[in-house]
C-alpha cells in the first residue's frame, strides 16, 4: 500500500512536469501577449518596458525554469491582472465562494441523488422510478445557465422570496447552490439506479434472501456497499469539477469566485495565473484518483491497490 | 410572444409590489470591465479598477450636451503661437487625506505615464501631441524635456509639438496622481482601499477584486464642481451583461440595466417611461491591408463600400442596437457632416461595376477572403458577430464572393491587425475625447491600421493644428471625402445602447439630452453626480 502511494506520488510529480511543459508551451505559442493593446497599437518601446518588468523578455526556457523553481517553493508568482497580491493569495481569496457554493452543491446534490436513485431502483417501473428518471434527464440535459435563469425568474423575480444574485449574504447562496446541486443530483440518481439494479440481480443477493436476511439488511448492508464502487469513481472528479467554480453559474449569480479567472487568465494572457490554475487542477485530479483508489480498497477488499489481486 | 409579455408583466407586477426600501440613497449600477489592476486611471486604462475616474477630478469634462466644462481647472488660455496652453487650477482642492491638490500632481501623473509603460500612452502622443512625448516614452530623451511644467501650485503649462486647438477636450482624460502617496508607497498606493486617496466627487469604501466591483461614497472633502446627490454608489461590472442585469433589476437589486435585443420589447412594454437610449460615439467599420491583394485595388474597396445595405442591416439583425454609419464620425459628434454620410448608399449595380472594373466580374476569380473580428462583450459583442454573418450573406449575394469569418480574442486580433496577418477586418472604435481629430487620427500616419496615405496625412496634419474651427471642420470633411473616394474603410454602423431605468432614479442625469440620448456608460462625472434616488 505505502509503496503504491509512493509510486503514485512520483507519478503525480511526473504528470505535473509534463503538464506544466505542455501548458507553458501552448500558452506562449498562442499569438498576442499580455501587454498588447486592444484598441490602438502600443509602441514597441512601451511594450518592451512592460515585458521586461515582468521578466517576459527572457528566453522561454529560462522563464519556464524560473517559474518552476518558484513553484517548488510554493511561489506561483504575481498575477498580471491583480498586481497587488500573489497568485496564491488570489486563489485562496477567490476560491472561497466557489468552494462554498460548489462544495455545498455536491454535498447536497450527491446524497439526494443517491436516495433518489435507490428509490427508483427499489421501485422499478413505478411512478417513483419515472419521476426520478425524468428529473435526472432534465438535470443532465438543461444547461446550467438556463437552470439559473429559470431559478432567478421564479424565486427572485416572480415570487420574490430570494435575491436574484450577488454576494456575500448567505441568503444569496441558496439559488446558486440549488443550481450547482442539479448536476450531481442527476448524475448520482442515474448511476445509483443502475448500480443498485445491477447488484440486486447478482446471485449473492438471492443467496442472502434464501438465508432469510431481512430486506432492509440486504439493501443497506450488502447492496449499497457493493453498489458504491461506481459512485466512488464519479464522486471526487465531480467534486473537483464543481468546487473549482463554474464560469456560468458564477456569472449568472454574480459570485466573485474562481470560475471567471479560468477564462480571464487565458483571455488576457495572464501567464502566471494560467499556469497556477492548470497546475492546481492537475494536482487536484491526481489527488482525487489516488484517494479514489484507497476508497476502492476500503470498500471492496478484493480490490488491491497496485493491481495485484 | 404575447404569452411572454404577459408572463413578464406578472413578474414585474410581483416585483413592484414587494420592492425593498433602502434606507440610504445607494445607487446600484452596472459598470465596465470585470478585471481591474490599479485604481489609478493614469497607471492603466484598459485594466483599471472600476470607478477610478470618479475618484479623481479631471482638468475638464463633458456634460450631457457634450459641452466641455472646467473641473480642476478654473480657466485656460492658449499662447499666441498656439503651442502653449496655460491651465489655472481652482484653489482649495484637496486630496481625501487632507493634502492639498497641486499642479505638481497633474504634471507628475503625465511624467510617470510617459516613463513607466502606461497602456494609454499613445493617447498623449496621438491626441495630446505633447512636446517630447514620443522621445521620452521611447527612452531616448529625459523626462525633464517633456512639454509640461508646474509653474506654481495652481498653474500648469503644456507645450505641444504643433498647435492643438482642441487640447482642452483632451484634458478630459487627465487626472491627478497623489505624488505624496507615490513617494511613500510607489504605484502600490492604488492597490488597496486603505491607501487609496481621491480628489474627485467620490471616495472609495470597498473594492471586490474578484469581479472588480466597488462601493463609492460621497466625498466629504471635495470642493470642486458637481457634488454628488447620492450617498453611496455601487458599481458592479457583473451587472453589465443584460442577461444578468435585467433579472437583477426586476428583482430590485439594480437601479438600471442595459438591454439586449430580445429584452427591448418586453422592457419597453412594461416600463415605457424607463427606457433610455444612447447613441454611443463609436463606429464599426471594415478596414483592409491596403498593400495586399485583392484590397490593394481601390475598385475592390469601392465595390465593398457600395455592397452594404445599412438600412436593412440596422432594421433587421441589428434592430434597436445600431444605426447606419455613413461616416467614421457618428451623428451629433463635433464635425459630423450629414452630406458626406449620405454618400454611403447601398448600390448593388455600382458595386458590381467596381468589382468588374477590378477584374472580377460577378466575383469570378476573386480569392477567398476571411474577415477577422475581435471577440468581446458589451455592445460590440451584440453587434459585430451578427453583422459579420450579414456581410457574409450580402457580399455573396451582391458581389458573388465568398467571405469567411473568424473571431479572435483581443490580443490576437490586434496582433493580426498590427502585423498585417490578414487583409480585411471588422474594427470597432469608441471615442476617447470629443473632437474629430480623435477618429481621423486612427488612420493618420500608420495609426491603428498601418495606413500610410500621404494625401490623407497631409490634410489631417493641417486640420489638427488649424485654429479656425470652420476651416478645421472643412478640412476634416475633405479627409472624409478622400476616405470614401479611396475606399479606405467601409463605415458600417454606430452602436446604440438601450437601458431600462428605475422610476426611483431621478435628476438631470437620467433625463435625455437635446439629441434624445442619455449617457449611462460614459461621462460618469456628469451622470453620477446628477442623479438622485427617492
Amino acid at each position: 500500500m505505502f509503496a503504491h502511494i509512493l509510486r503514485r506520488i512520483l507519478s503525480v510529480a511526473f504528470t505535473f512536469i509534463v503538464v506544466s511543459i505542455i501548458i507553458f508551451s501552448m500558452m506562449h505559442a498562442v499569438p498576442g501577449g499580455p501587454f498588447d493593446a486592444n484598441d490602438m497599437p502600443v509602441s514597441e518601446a512601451v511594450r518592451a518596458k512592460m515585458m521586461a518588468q515582468w521578466g517576459l523578455d527572457q528566453p522561454l526556457h529560462v522563464q519556464y525554469l524560473n517559474y518552476m523553481w518558484g513553484v517548488l517553493h510554493l511561489d506561483f508568482g504575481v498575477p498580471f491582472q491583480s498586481p497587488g497580491e500573489t497568485v496564491v493569495e488570489l486563489i485562496s481569496r477567490a476560491w472561497v465562494p466557489s468552494l462554498i457554493l460548489g462544495g455545498s452543491g455536491v454535498l447536497i446534490g450527491a446524497p439526494l441523488g443517491i436516495l433518489l436513485g435507490m428509490a427508483a431502483a427499489l421501485n422499478r417501473n413505478t411512478w417513483i422510478d419515472y419521476f426520478a428518471s425524468t428529473l435526472a434527464t432534465f438535470g443532465l440535459t438543461i444547461p446550467v445557465f438556463v437552470t439559473s435563469m429559470l431559478l432567478i425568474l421564479i424565486f427572485a423575480v416572480w415570487l420574490n422570496w430570494l435575491p436574484a444574485s450577488g454576494w456575500p449574504q448567505p441568503n444569496r447562496w441558496i439559488l446558486p447552490i440549488a443550481c450547482y446541486a442539479a448536476i450531481p443530483l442527476a448524475t448520482y440518481a442515474r448511476y445509483t439506479r443502475s448500480a443498485v439494479l445491477d447488484t440486486l440481480n447478482r446471485p449473492f443477493v438471492t443467496v442472502l434472501r434464501a438465508k432469510g436476511l431481512s430486506e432492509r439488511r440486504i439493501i443497506f448492508q450488502h447492496v449499497m456497499r457493493n453498489s458504491a464502487i461506481p459512485l466512488v469513481t464519479v464522486f471526487l472528479p465531480m467534486f473537483i469539477g464543481t468546487a473549482t467554480g463554474s464560469i456560468f453559474v458564477e456569472a449568472m449569480f454574480r459570485v466573485p469566485g474562481l470560475g471567471a479567472y479560468f477564462v480571464s487568465s487565458i483571455e488576457v494572457r495572464d501567464y502566471t495565473l494560467q499556469m497556477a490554475l492548470m497546475l492546481l487542477i492537475t494536482f487536484m485530479y491526481c489527488l482525487a484518483y489516488l484517494l479514489s483508489d484507497i476508497a476502492y480498497a476500503l470498500l471492496n477488499p478484493r480490490i488491491r491497490v497496485g493491481g495485484a489481486e | 410572444m404575447n404569452a411572454f409579455v404577459r408572463l413578464a408583466g406578472v413578474l414585474v407586477a410581483a416585483t413592484a409590489l414587494s420592492a425593498p426600501v433602502l434606507a440610504q440613497t445607494t445607487v446600484v449600477a452596472p459598470s465596465g470591465s470585470t478585471a481591474g489592476t490599479y485604481m489609478d486611471y493614469m497607471k492603466t486604462v484598459y485594466d483599471r479598477g472600476t470607478g477610478s475616474e470618479l475618484l479623481q477630478i479631471p482638468i475638464a469634462t463633458f456634460d450631457k450636451e457634450f459641452e466641455l466644462t472646467p473641473m480642476a481647472a478654473e480657466s485656460w488660455t492658449q499662447s499666441e503661437d498656439g503651442l502653449t496652453w496655460t491651465f489655472k487650477l481652482r484653489s482649495g482642492l484637496v486630496w481625501s487625506d487632507g493634502e492639498p491638490l497641486t499642479a505638481e500632481d497633474f504634471v507628475f501623473a503625465l511624467q510617470r505615464a510617459a516613463t513607466s509603460g502606461y497602456d494609454f500612452a499613445w493617447y498623449w502622443d496621438f491626441a495630446g501631441g505633447i512636446k517630447g512625448w514620443k522621445e521620452v516614452t521611447e527612452g531616448t530623451a529625459d523626462v525633464s524635456t517633456l512639454g509640461l511644467k508646474a509653474v506654481d501650485d495652481l498653474t500648469i503649462e503644456v507645450t505641444t509639438v504643433a498647435p492643438k486647438p482642441y487640447f482642452p477636450s483632451v484634458t478630459s482624460l487627465w487626472y491627478p496622481v497623489p505624488k505624496h502617496k507615490v513617494d511613500e508607497l510607489g504605484d502600490d498606493w492604488a492597490l488597496d482601499v486603505s491607501t487609496i486617496v481621491s480628489s474627485g466627487p467620490f471616495e472609495i469604501e470597498s473594492w471586490e477584486k474578484s469581479n472588480n466591483s466597488v462601493v463609492l461614497t460621497k466625498s466629504d472633502t471635495y470642493t470642486g464642481p458637481w457634488s454628488p446627490m447620492i450617498d453611496r454608489l455601487e458599481l458592479d461590472p457583473t451587472l453589465n451583461a443584460p442577461e444578468v442585469g435585467l433579472p437583477a433589476f426586476l428583482a430590485g437589486d439594480a437601479d438600471y440595466s442595459f438591454l439586449n435585443t430580445g429584452q427591448v420589447p418586453v422592457a419597453t412594454a412594461r416600463y415605457p417611461d424607463g427606457i433610455r437610449k444612447n447613441a454611443v460615439f463609436a463606429t464599426s467599420y471594415i478596414s483592409y491591408d491596403l498593400d495586399a491583394a485583392p484590397f490593394n485595388d481601390v475598385n475592390v474597396r469601392r465595390a465593398f463600400y457600395y455592397a452594404v445595405d445599412r438600412d436593412e442591416l440596422t432594421s433587421t439583425v441589428l434592430k434597436d442596437i445600431a444605426i447606419p454609419a455613413g461616416s467614421i464620425l457618428p451623428p451629433g459628434y463635433p464635425g459630423y457632416n450629414p452630406d458626406i454620410a449620405a454618400e454611403a448608399v447601398f448600390d448593388p449595380e455600382k458595386a458590381k461595376q467596381f468589382l468588374a472594373d477590378a477584374g472580377f466580374p460577378n466575383g469570378e476569380g476573386f480569392p477567398d477572403v476571411e474577415i477577422w473580428y475581435r471577440e468581446e462583450g458589451g455592445y460590440n459583442g451584440a453587434i459585430v458577430p451578427a453583422m459579420a454573418q450579414y456581410l457574409q450573406a450580402e457580399f455573396k449575394e451582391v458581389l458573388g464572393i465568398s467571405l469567411n469569418i473568424r473571431a479572435l480574442p483581443g490580443p490576437e486580433w490586434m496582433d493580426g491587425l498590427r502585423g498585417k496577418k490578414n487583409n480585411i477586418f471588422i474594427a470597432p472604435y469608441e471615442y476617447d475625447y470629443l473632437d474629430p481629430s480623435n477618429f481621423y487620427g486612427i488612420f493618420y500616419n500608420g495609426g491603428r491600421h498601418g495606413y500610410f496615405v500621404p494625401e490623407y496625412d497631409e490634410i489631417i496634419a493641417k486640420a489638427d493644428s488649424e485654429s479656425d474651427w470652420d476651416t478645421r471642420y472643412k478640412l476634416y470633411g475633405e479627409a472624409e471625402q478622400l476616405m470614401i473616394d479611396q475606399g479606405l474603410i467601409v463605415p458600417l454602423v454606430h452602436p446604440v445602447t438601450i437601458a431600462v431605468v428605475s422610476d426611483q432614479l431621478t435628476g438631470d442625469g437620467v433625463q435625455p439630452n437635446s439629441l434624445g440620448f442619455t449617457q449611462l456608460d460614459r461621462l460618469g462625472h456628469y451622470f453620477f453626480t446628477h442623479i438622485t434616488k427617492q
